[in-house]
């Protein structure tokens, strides 16, 4: 394996590394921190399975990001998916009659549907008014935000509590809390979606050389103007992908609905959507690299929650600054391995 | 009765649209040179803590002013050193600013204050408007002087269209972009010293409020347009006020719900988007 291909590996281990130095700032022991944040998941059969689930919500969210990409798009606006899509979800799980396997499918299907139409909008304002995805998904998180709070606060929110939160969802169709999964890590939040996750990942790695359409879109992230001229719709590819993100940004909503809370608690993600960004640049967007990417930075995001506990000064918001510091790393650690790359082929020239 | 509503209306929209305006100008600067600037919303936050923590140990609003710049220009400097010379996206550093803005600010005011997020009150501290007024008013007749009368506002908007014609006449795209970067976010990081020291009394958590993002909706909507920009986040911070007035007038709060009203401005922005082609508008080099 080349060293280029490790070069968000080596960003990652310099971001971890330069995270628990800034910690010395604060007056707390770099190793110190470097153990709770690498080792607190191995705690308890609890702490790991919350990490499990942590690495399910990374995974659909480095989904999300990294399959718009091979089609050169960068899309954000999954965290605007997965808050709408878990909104719908609760608001179906708590109103609908039918308390069977058919009325769990319609909750599957309408939240899917949910996520992948709110993708579209996207891909429909790339296409159509050239706009740019980046700027339309900041401008769908916020509106998406908007529709969920109104949502919970004025039609839906829980009679038993204070909090923002939606009725909990009717007890048949909260089946995950008695999977295999939950029962073996005492009743931590990660569910089935854990193994849905991972085996989606596995197929998509199975399956994407032998699709010629996923060569085509990466092709269209390569060469737009090449692909036109092969004849390939540009508005399919555009909606292709996005609507697959729609998708897997549905899946968190459903991970933490059906599987967690089983209900919809007003800013339940801490940033899936943007961290799903972290994971696809350290997976380099390989789909099994995906589940190893995410499972890391789950440890972190598990170890940095608990520094609020051990540790005096630091909290459970210096998560955000590792995955901060870890982004700055992967994102320019391309630059030097290519670099590199660069100086040893024009060395070999002369 | 109805003009005194549309007088505490009119204060209330220009009060509320310093911030706006401010992070707007600092971010029009980085887009029209060419580097998509995502990263408002961590200089408007770092801009209003330090503010906030220098004017409370110092009590002067001088020195919490020069603190929001040094802090929102050193933020500035990570973001520019990643995205021009290490060659990183800027969308995706833009992202891991936020983060860390939102991340640092609290590790900060609990080593500083013992805080979990929040600086003290500013309490014997004089916090009038003309210091922010000054600032307004110097910050927007500057910008739009030295965005359409000087030769270094026409090298930045080359920097965002043209490149290669920078180069013919011996300039550095990434100089002007570098340059450019620093000056939005000097700026934006006023509008947070504005926001945690003139609108507010102390820096709580989170206290943009999405404000950076309305400002790139603010020029984005505006088609990268300095004056219209300024237009616009008067508009959006009209909004705000508009918000605010309806949540005290429980007839009006019934009648249209905040979260509403607190989605216009990226409502209107995806209409704009969707009924007046800003791609043509945009700078050609922009990425």
């Amino acid at each position: 394996m080349s060293l280029q291909r490790l070069a968000p590996w080596f960003g990652f281990l310099f971001g971890l590394a330069l995270s628990c130095l800034l910690a010395l700032f604060f007056n707390e022991s770099p190793l110190h921190v470097l153990k709770i944040v690498t080792t607190s998941f191995l705690n308890s059969k609890f702490d790991f399975g919350l990490t499990l689930f942590y690495t399910t919500c990374f995974i659909f969210s480095g989904l999300a990001f990294s399959i718009p990409l091979r089609a050169g798009l960068f899309h954000i606006g999954a965290e605007g998916q997965l808050t709408i899509s878990a909104v719908v979800a609760a608001v179906l799980g708590s109103i609908l009659p039918t308390h069977n396997w058919f009325g769990i499918l319609i909750i599957f299907v309408i939240t899917a549907l949910t996520g992948m139409l709110s993708a579209l909008i996207i891909a429909l304002f790339k296409y159509y008014r050239k706009a740019h995805e980046v700027v339309v998904a900041i401008m769908l998180n916020f509106i998406f935000a908007a529709i969920s709070t109104w949502l919970t606060i004025n039609h839906f929110q829980n009679p038993n509590s204070q909090n923002p939160e939606t009725a909990m969802i009717a007890d048949q169709f909260q089946i995950f809390k008695s999977d295999p999964l939950k029962i073996y890590f005492d009743q931590s939040p990660i569910s089935l979606f854990f193994i849905v996750a991972v085996a989606i990942c596995i197929f998509l790695y199975w399956l994407e050389p032998k699709i010629l359409y996923f060569q085509v879109i990466k092709s269209y992230g390569a060469n737009r103007q090449a692909n036109q001229r092969f004849g390939f719709s540009e508005i399919k590819i555009l909606a292709t992908v996005m609507l697959l993100a729609g998708f897997f940004s549905a899946f968190i909503g459903l991970t933490e609905v059906m599987g967690n809370t089983y209900q919809y608690k007003l800013g339940f993600s801490p940033a899936y959507g943007f961290l799903g960004i972290a994971v696809a640049l350290l997976a380099r967007q390989h789909f099994l690299g995906l589940i190893a990417s995410s499972f890391l930075v789950a440890i972190l995001h598990k170890g940095a929650s608990d520094l609020d506990l051990e540790t005096q000064f630091l909290t459970r918001d210096f998560s955000q600054v590792l995955q901060a510091l870890i982004i700055f790393s992967v994102a320019a650690s391309y630059f030097f391995f290519s670099r590199k790359k660069i100086k040893v082929e024009s060395e070999v020239t002369k | 009765m109805m003009e005194s509503v549309f007088i505490l209306l009119l204060l209330s929209t220009f009060r509320l649209s310093l911030p706006l305006i401010l992070a707007s100008i600092g971010g029009y600067f980085s887009e029209k040179s060419g580097v998509a600037q995502i990263g408002l919303e961590a200089f408007l936050l770092v801009g209003a803590f330090s503010a906030a923590t220098a004017t409370y140990l110092s009590h002067s609003l001088l020195v919490g002013y020069m603190a929001a710049v040094l802090a929102s220009l050193f933020f500035a400097q990570i973001f520019c050193l990643l995205v021009l010379k290490l060659k990183a996206n800027s969308i995706v550093v833009g992202t891991g600013l936020n983060l860390l803005a939102i991340g640092l600010i609290p590790l900060m005011s609990k080593s500083i204050f013992d805080s979990t997020g929040s600086t003290p009150a500013l309490i014997d501290i004089n916090t009038t408007a003309l210091l922010p007024i000054i600032v307004l008013a110097v910050v927007v007749l500057g910008s739009l002087y030295v965005s359409e009368k000087t030769l270094w506002g026409l090298q930045i908007k080359f920097a965002g269209e043209k490149q290669e014609a920078l180069l013919a006449v011996g300039v550095s795209p990434a100089i002007r972009q570098w340059q450019a970067i620093s000056f939005g976010a000097l700026i934006t990081g006023l509008g947070g010293a504005i926001l945690s020291t003139y609108l507010a009394s102390a820096y709580s958590p989170l206290m943009s409020a999405g404000r950076g993002y309305i400002a790139l909706a603010a020029i984005i909507f505006a088609g990268w347009d300095l004056r219209k920009t300024i237009l616009i986040s008067l508009f959006f911070g009209f909004c705000e006020a508009i918000q605010i007035q309806a949540q005290s007038n429980s007839l009006i709060a019934a009648q249209i719900p905040a979260e509403f009203i607190q989605m216009t401005p990226y409502l209107m922005t995806l209409l704009a988007l969707l009924f007046f082609r800003t791609k043509q508008q945009a700078p050609k080099e922009l990425k």
